[in-house]
């Protein structure tokens, strides 16, 4: 019996039970159909009501913002149209911090997916103490990124950090990890650090390839490396298309550079290296440091736009490389 | 279309009533956010305090509502939060600000209640029992230290001094500075460069530390010192170009050049100089008299520490300016300014005040509370010479209305870290820092109005 022939057999009417109770007919009938579609509504609700409060309401929000010089205490704030947009194109610091977090997204998000993938296919062999490997693998994802930046700052200090303390035990000189020309690799190692997440997601996609393909692929003489290529990669390659994508989210909106900046706080926001710059950074530097909100604003809605393009980018060339395992006619 | 009662909604009727719970949500949470019960509730009265936790204890709002009946409820200091709660009108009773750098920014935008009237009937906070530091928190529409009072310093520091480690000194085998005559900047500088320990690239005694309070204090101190203003008269303008400001750039561009200190270029993991200056790590602290209450605790450390008066500049006058003077405000909308002021006559001038004055934590900011100031041992004695002299020389130094000091350094360090490590001339960093900061002032005074 399929699903519909259930949906049928529940949405037939039925007797009116002989108890007493008031005959189906002087009551509204409620399908099954209804029924099911309330209860749709009544579970997805809070989350409609809570996207429409807490995201739809405050790009609304954000997106009025953008238009004006409001700082968020001064009186006189005006309604300037597009000027924030308009300032925004001539701000050569704006375009620099974009840049600099294009680059680092197309460094970061490459690397941690090698590196997810490779640590994945480690754990994914039957070693000993596989389970202990997997859990310690994962453990850097859960540390909160406020923690991670502390341990990342104590660890590359120029003068008493341990990284430095190894340099100047083997008679190097002790090096200025923090700032330039460091910062961005120091960066890019907190970003690797956390390759456990990427490393879960892809074991998962792992253990979903079939073994007979792997199997067949031997008995025909093909390579581990062959077999990597031809079976494990396009069966992975939806997995490997989400964390693309959600990669390059995360990678222009990480605040981690702040967490590494020599001063916290919100003046500290423009104390990070200018190599670790990032868009964000600027944005945070607008809003929090200057006060600018209604420019901070025209940064992020500008933002918010570079994500869905470039999100549609990489589906669009990504399309004809994606292996989804499920029947092309089941989506008609 | 359905119409009975047992009909699912559509989707767009659904959406409809999402949006319209979502809006209706929204007002309800607008009515209620960041609610300040001021008024009469129960059995006393409620104030509300936006501070820090070090600035009043749990033990404090108990005692206060034995002392004045009135109940204390604390919310974290956030200025962001505190932003929404004015723009909200629904502010907190009481406000801790920073007076040198807050006082002139929040009162141009009038959102601080004008206090003279309290203070004109106060049998606690006497006007001639005020320090002279409190005039940072007057501004009459026009300057900092003039006109009616907004706020009052909880207690403060002139914070141009600095601290000095004999240990540090003997083992360097340099002569001790004096402590009653203040060295020039220049002489400062090169005590530090002889101090300073290095070994394999890495800093192991900091020879001095001397970066202010904020960039934006340490430059309009160190510009009076040279006997100039960063300021044009109106506030509207700063120019690091002419003589006295370029000297006080100049001179802190090469503190950090020369590496002698903590700055934006080798920074300090600690993130601020006790804990370095306490591991015996940083020979000379610029810091005034309240980091006596952590060196103090400390029975190895009090005795080889000595208090030193604010350097000057070759020619220059004798200024020791205070550059914080944290204190209280209230906002104008505060619905209980009544007993808001008497919660801010029991924190200055009653059991809080005088528990502050004792602990050597900072000088009291009533003149009565100094013979509270803590002088039983023979270093407590010797600060409190050193400190008693150099209040002759305090003076308020003004700050811009037009800007925080929060904004002022994010544009100084953003701009500044290549200067500092030889990437830039002074004279090409002077212009960049008067191009990008008048025009954040030019900003701020068109909102100012």
């Amino acid at each position: 019996m399929t699903v519909d022939q259930v949906s049928s057999v529940a949405d037939r009417p039925r007797p009116a039970a002989s108890t007493g109770r008031a005959p189906a007919a002087d009551r509204p009938r409620v399908s099954m159909t209804a029924r099911r579609h309330r209860a749709f509504y009544m579970f997805t609700s809070p989350w409609i009501i809570g996207f429409a409060l807490l995201t739809i309401a405050p790009m609304v929000y954000a997106l009025w913002l953008s238009f004006t010089t409001f700082d968020g205490i001064s009186p006189n704030w005006r309604f300037i149209g597009l000027g924030n947009y308009s300032e925004l194109l001539q701000d050569s610091v704006t375009w620099n911090a974009l840049g600099r977090a294009g680059l680092f997204a197309l460094t970061s998000v490459p690397l941690s997916i090698i590196a997810g993938l490779g640590l994945a296919i480690l754990v994914n062999r039957p070693i000993k103490a596989r389970g202990l490997f997997r859990t310690l693998l994962y453990l850097p994802a859960v540390v909160p990124p406020v923690g991670a930046g502390v341990a990342f700052k104590t660890l590359f200090d120029q003068n008493s950090g341990a990284t430095n303390g190894v340099l100047t035990l083997f008679g190097f000189d002790a090096l200025g990890w923090l700032a330039d020309p460091y910062a961005r690799y120091v960066l890019i190692m907190t970003v690797l650090w956390t390759a456990g997440n990427i490393m879960i997601i892809s074991l998962a996609g792992l253990q979903d390839v079939p073994r007979e393909l792997h199997e067949a692929a031997r008995i025909d003489g093909a390579s581990a490396w062959r077999t990597f290529r031809s079976i494990t990669v396009p069966l992975l390659s939806p997995v490997l298309l989400f964390q693309t994508v959600t990669g390059v989210i995360a990678s222009v909106q990480t605040i981690m550079p702040l967490l590494l900046a020599p001063l916290p706080g919100t003046g500290g926001v423009t104390t990070v290296p200018e190599s670790n710059y990032l868009y964000m950074m600027h944005v945070f530097a607008q809003y929090f440091a200057l006060g600018r909100y209604g420019y901070a604003s025209a940064l992020l809605w500008v933002l918010f736009f570079l994500i869905l393009i470039v999100t549609g980018l990489i589906f669009k060339f990504t399309s004809g490389v994606v292996f989804y395992n499920v029947d092309p006619e089941a989506k008609k | 279309m359905r119409s009975h009662s047992g009909a699912p909604p559509s989707r767009r009727r659904f959406l409809a009533l999402s949006a319209g719970g979502a809006a209706a949500g929204a007002a309800a949470l607008s009515g209620c956010a960041m609610p300040v019960s001021t008024g009469v509730s129960g059995g006393g009265e409620t104030v509300t305090l936006m501070v820090k936790p070090e600035d009043i204890s749990p033990e404090l709002v108990k005692q206060a509502q034995k002392d004045t009946g009135i109940t204390i409820k604390t919310v974290q200091h956030d200025i962001t939060k505190l932003i929404a709660m004015l723009t909200s009108g629904n502010p907190p009773d009481l406000v801790r600000s920073v007076g040198a750098v807050d006082a002139a920014f929040f009162a141009a935008r009038d959102v601080m209640e004008d206090l003279d009237p309290y203070f004109a009937r106060s049998s606690v906070l006497e006007a001639d029992d005020l320090d002279p530091v409190n005039d940072l928190w007057r501004y009459d529409g026009r300057i900092q230290g003039k006109g009616p009072r907004y706020g009052m310093v909880k207690d403060f520091s002139q914070d141009s001094m600095y601290w000095y480690n004999t240990s540090a000194f003997d083992k360097a085998g340099v002569e001790y500075p004096s402590e009653t005559e203040p060295v020039t900047y220049e002489e400062w500088l090169d005590t530090a460069k002889r101090l300073v320990q290095r070994k394999q690239g890495q800093t192991t005694v900091f020879g001095g530390s001397y970066s202010g309070l904020t960039k934006a204090t340490l430059f309009t101190t160190m510009t009076a010192a040279a006997g100039g203003s960063l300021f044009s008269d109106d506030f509207s303008r700063i120019d690091f170009t002419t003589p006295e400001a370029r000297k006080a750039l100049a001179w802190y561009i090469d503190y950090c050049r020369t590496k002698v200190g903590p700055s934006l270029i080798q920074p300090d993991p600690n993130g601020w100089d006790g804990p370095t200056y306490q591991a015996g790590r940083m020979a000379m602290s610029n810091n005034g008299y309240w980091l006596g209450g952590m060196i103090n605790t400390d029975k190895k450390l009090a005795p080889v520490s000595r208090l030193a008066p604010a350097p000057v500049f070759e020619g220059g006058p004798r200024i020791s300016a205070c550059q914080g003077g944290t204190g209280l405000w209230m906002p104008r909308k505060a619905s209980n300014k009544d007993a808001a002021w008497r919660i801010f006559e029991w924190f200055f001038g009653e059991a809080p005040a005088k528990e502050r004055a004792a602990g050597g934590w900072g000088i009291p900011s009533l003149k009565s509370l100094r013979p509270l100031m803590p002088a039983q041992e023979d270093y407590q004695k010797r600060e409190l010479k050193v400190q008693q002299e150099e209040l002759k020389h305090f003076s308020v130094i003004a700050f811009t209305p037009y800007t925080t000091a929060d904004a002022f350094d994010a544009l100084f360090n953003q701009i500044a870290t290549a200067a500092m490590a030889g990437q830039m001339s002074v004279d090409t960093l002077a212009g960049r820092l008067n191009a990008a900061i008048n025009e954040q002032l030019k900003r701020g005074k068109e909102q100012v109005g």
